[in-house]
């Protein structure tokens, strides 16, 4: 599609909420002015049918393919706009909004002129960002070969019926295990659910009857390449040999697994044992006249999540043994804290048998013992001993093992938690292709028997219906996602470690696979990946950093001496000062807020180029730590903004023109403080005078973040990863890293200067010239001239025996 | 083009345009509660109600979902209209006497306090559903919606407990016309890790 903007922007009047208090014709008139705008027109209401088709009827009428509509919260109407003119080719991205009246009419009090001033910078600014902005076509996803179902779980089977239903082709991958075996082994992960088996046997016989089966040969899963609809499998085989699968969609069927709790409850496998254990029990020792004490101990064992789960379990053992050896007993110990998970229809039966379901005081932790164990009673606060003769306690639950190398390998494993959740990050359903990872089974979360055969039918149903859009062609892509590209790629896997969404992919290649592809159905457009690039090598399509830069570069240059620009993430900032703005809480007039979707995407360059074009300050509104919604953004910008900081003072300037701040959406208050207090600082600061030396240095400062790979490698190297469950920054010598990073810094700054100044001045210049000029060291700039030359980036002629240096 | 009569004004509309989004493009004021351009209209809050004449006769229409039609006769501000309004507001006022929102609008028809009983004196919430509309129209997920019926509704997740589905956008919060949704959103968005150990200030 072509660059050739043509932006039209329209002003809303909304009623009297923000005509009177905004001159919205003076504001008309500084935006036509604009080379960025082809356009400009006043609505009532653009955002209702009769605004609609007035600017339905601009578009058609004057060839506009870009709009930026500016009247409220871009959060809340963006959608319809972007719904009503899709059909003119005006996709997501090529219409922008400003909120003019949550963050200009309602936030202060200045007269509606100088209002109009600042919403025209803001419009300005958006206006030049529609105008770098090349957006892609409407891509499409297509989905191609059979569905492969790995893991072992017993979900497997329920999603295989609904594909063998929906006439999917479909693979048993070999690490699902023997289906013969499938019901003895049952009662390992789901104990007590008999009356589940046989529903599972049958589903078991249709689909090994189904056709569109192909079932593998024993293996385990090795490693996954490709991306959602052309997936490569390798399994290895119990020969050590490989063998390769093709794959259009991967439905991972994981169970946890239940081991036993800590020593302290007495476990030793015959007399104490878990429940996972009672089948056997009960067919080789058989219980005949014994007293069996189910205690479910999840809250003494730290997880009273599953305790209702445990409780279930125990029930149906319980029933099992009353109705089977009647001269036996059972009671079951639980915790007062937990509810009982019974239907009256169950504790009518419970009575029946007179299986006893006795809670006990959670503040005495009941005791084993040789024959009894004592509980506190609820009721006389007396402690009792109930004596036993076997006890079956609950189990401990985990992803262990060859399911927890599975789930890793199928990218499933994450920050979060013990187990496998759906998708992890927390953003609108239109941000992702696919809501989630196909997956099923207690390893995403414990659960019975039922619902893991529900969650394994879900995900079939949910395949299948993939499949059917990729047939009729409307799988579409979402449009902001990353792409690589792979003559700048090297393959350094960086982007992966720093980006847990999964959309990094693997590409098959000699001697193991390279993560240099994008799965856009799983990328959440993040984008910290893509502004962590080393090499610039991933892109943000149709929200690029080149987008940002001209758009912050807009707002720069019309910045006053003490006006701030404001970066809001869309989750924290942003919202909070929409809020702000609805609340009528008044803050400095000087910030100019401009919305970006999360301050981990901001690539360093931008904030280079906002001080380089004439912001004095500069402030990110990102989310509260460990709230990012997409990777840990909040945290990757906070060492960009670090660097931005060593660069400014490294420069003479002021760190304290840019920082980092937290806001939570629902504590616009809070951001008023935020925002006042650090335009506070930055008048006190004074903007930075525009001399050439200057310049001069800001210029080398963009240059070495955008585009010294070196700088930016360390940099990337020092970002939170996705193993860091918890981010202390201690993680290696704090101090002597951030030494070593701020000597690279210093030292790739001077050599950009150098290199600078003498691709300036186009002639040879002495070492002399050269330290007087940069007001540097002589030894220090002698020393980055030696090497530099050793690296053929300039040229050493001599000439009286002194020398001289020209650029490369 | 449909043309018809606003306040004896002749405007012209297409098809499909509601009468408020035509009052309203041509500068009309009409009153609106669970109005918002962002979501279908649902008429819930009948404040605004306009008068429909033809001759001797005439009718009250929710002008936000009433279609525009040929030739009607369309009356914003009439006294029958006012006392509708004031009868809303009224109750209102007795359904969320502490929205501040609710108060001005109410003080413009001359409304300083209500007849009826105030069950809770701390009520913002109206129970517009604006809310539950943006969380399923906008943002695409129904993390929110209204629990129970009649004198016991009210918005929250399901069964009141915090919620996965929820991706803390904070469109409620924004859309809420009475600012009733934040203090009720900390309910519904998992609680952020950081909140749990921070001591609360009350």
């Amino acid at each position: 599609m072509t660059r050739n903007a043509k932006t039209g922007v329209f002003l809303c009047r909304c009623g009297e909420q923000i005509a009177p208090l905004i001159d919205l014709d003076a504001l008309a008139d500084q935006v036509r002015q604009d080379e960025n705008v082809a356009y400009c027109d006043i609505l009532p209401y653009p955002c209702l049918n009769p605004g609609l088709d007035a600017i339905t009827a601009a578009v058609v009428d004057k060839g506009l393919n870009r709009l930026v509509i500016a009247g409220c919260e871009s959060r809340l109407m963006l959608k319809k706009f972007e719904k009503a003119f899709e059909s003119m080719e005006l996709l997501k991205g090529q219409i922008d909004m400003v909120n003019l009246r949550g963050h200009i009419a309602a936030s202060s009090d200045l007269s509606p002129e100088k209002r109009a001033e600042k919403g025209a910078r803001l419009i300005k600014a958006a206006a030049a960002e529609m105008t770098a902005l090349a957006p892609t076509i409407q891509q499409r996803a297509f989905l191609e070969g059979p569905v492969m179902l790995v893991g072992g779980g017993a979900a497997a089977w329920t999603a295989a019926q609904e594909l063998a239903r929906q006439e999917l082709d479909f693979m048993m991958a070999p690490d699902i295990g023997d289906p013969q075996t499938l019901l003895d082994d049952l009662h390992q992960q789901y104990p007590g659910e008999w009356k589940n088996y046989p529903r599972l046997e049958k589903i078991r016989q249709e689909v090994l009857q189904s056709p569109h089966l192909t079932m593998l040969p024993p293996g385990e899963l090795v490693s996954l390449a490709g991306v959602t609809g052309d997936y490569k499998l390798t399994f290895s085989e119990a020969d050590g040999s490989h063998r390769l699968y093709k794959a259009g969609a991967v439905i991972a069927c994981l169970d946890c697994s239940l081991s036993p709790p800590a020593e302290d409850f007495g476990y030793d496998g015959e007399t104490v044992i878990i429940q996972p254990e009672f089948d056997d029990y009960l067919t080789q020792k058989g219980i005949f006249e014994d007293q069996v004490v189910f205690w479910v101990n999840d809250y003494e064992a730290g997880y009273p999540e599953f305790a209702q789960l445990s409780a279930l379990s125990a029930w149906a053992m319980a029933r099992r043994i009353r109705e089977s050896y009647p001269k036996s007993q059972a009671v079951i110990l639980y915790n007062e804290q937990m509810e009982l998970p019974l239907t009256a229809q169950d504790r009518a039966l419970a009575r029946k048998l007179g299986v006893l379901w006795v809670p006990y005081d959670k503040t005495i932790r009941p005791t084993i013992q040789e024959g009894f164990i004592t509980i506190g009673n609820l009721n006389d606060h007396v402690e009792y001993d109930i004596p036993w003769d076997l006890i079956v306690l609950s189990p401990e639950r985990g992803v262990t093992g060859q399911t927890l190398e599975s789930a890793k390998i199928l990218g499933l494993a994450h920050k979060e938690g013990r187990f496998l959740t759906g998708h992890h990050a927390r953003v609108r359903p239109e941000q992702v292709g696919r809501e989630e990872t196909y997956m099923a089974g207690s390893a995403r979360f414990p659960c019975d028997l039922h619902e893991t055969l529900v969650q394994g039918y879900r995900a079939g149903k949910k395949t299948a219906d993939l499949f059917r859009k990729s047939k009729a062609g409307e799988l579409f892509v979402p449009r902001i996602v990353c792409s690589v590209d792979p003559d700048k790629c090297v393959s350094c896997g960086l982007c992966q470690e720093l980006c847990d969404c999964g959309g990094i992919g693997i590409e098959e290649a000699t001697g193991g696979g390279l993560p240099r592809v994008v799965d856009p159905l799983r990328c959440t457009g993040g984008g910290t990946c893509a502004a962590a690039c080393p090499y610039k090598a991933l892109t943000l399509q149709n929200n690029t950093t080149e987008q940002r830069e001209a758009r912050i570069s807009g707002l720069a240059r019309q910045m006053g001496p003490d006006d701030v620009i404001a970066l809001g993430c869309a989750w924290g900032g942003l919202p909070a000062a929409d809020n702000a703005g609805k609340k009528g809480l008044c803050y400095d007039p000087r910030v100019h807020i401009m919305g970006v979707p999360c301050v981990g995407q901001l690539d360093p360059g931008i904030f280079a180029r906002a001080f380089l074009d004439g912001a004095p300050g500069l402030i990110l509104l990102g989310c509260n730590p460990e709230e990012c919604h997409h990777s840990y953004g909040v945290d990757h910008a906070w060492s960009r903004v670090n660097m931005i900081k060593k660069l400014l003072t490294m420069c003479g300037f002021d760190r304290r023109r840019i920082a980092l701040a937290h806001a939570d959406l629902n504590a616009p208050e809070e951001l008023v403080r935020t925002i006042n207090s650090f335009v506070n600082v930055v008048s006190a600061v004074g903007p930075i005078e525009r001399t050439p030396q200057n310049i001069s240095r800001l210029e080398s400062m963009y240059d070495l973040v955008s585009n010294n790979p070196r700088i930016r490698h360390l940099l990337c190297v020092t970002l939170r990863q996705n193993h860091e469950t918890e981010y202390k920054g201690n993680l290696r010598h704090a101090l002597d890293f951030d030494r070593d990073f701020s000597a690279a810094i210093k030292e790739e700054f001077l050599r950009t200067r150098v290199l600078k100044l003498l691709q300036a001045e186009k002639r040879p210049l002495r070492l002399n010239e050269l330290s007087s000029a940069l007001m540097e060291k002589r030894e220090k700039v002698g020393e980055q001239l030696w090497s530099m030359v050793h690296e053929g980036l300039i040229h050493r002629s001599h000439q009286n025996h002194e020398a001289l240096f020209t650029a490369g | 083009m449909i043309t018809f009569q606003i306040d004896n004004h002749t405007v012209q509309a297409k098809a499909g345009w509601t009468v408020l989004e035509t009052a309203r493009h041509y500068g009309f004021e009409i009153p609106t509660l669970c109005h918002h351009e962002a979501v279908t209209p649902s008429g819930a809050c009948r404040l605004c109600m306009v008068e429909l004449r033809d001759g001797d006769w005439s009718k009250l229409v929710a002008s936000c979902i009433y279609p525009v039609a040929e030739g009607i006769n369309v009356h914003t501000d009439t006294e029958r209209i006012r006392n509708v309004r004031r009868w809303i507001l009224e109750m209102l006022l007795s359904e969320c006497p502490a929205s501040k929102q609710i108060q001005d609008l109410a003080a413009r028809y001359g409304l300083k306090q209500t007849r009826f009983a105030i069950e809770n004196p701390d009520e913002e919430c109206m129970l517009c559903g604006l809310c539950t509309r943006v969380c399923e129209e906008v943002v695409g997920l129904a993390a929110i919606s209204t629990v129970d019926r009649g004198v016991h509704k009210k918005v929250g997740a399901p069964f009141l407990r915090p919620t996965e589905v929820c991706v803390a956008c904070g469109c409620c919060v924004t859309i809420c016309p009475t600012n009733a949704m934040q203090s009720r959103i900390d309910a519904v968005r998992r609680v952020p890790a950081t909140a749990v150990t921070a001591p609360t200030s009350k």
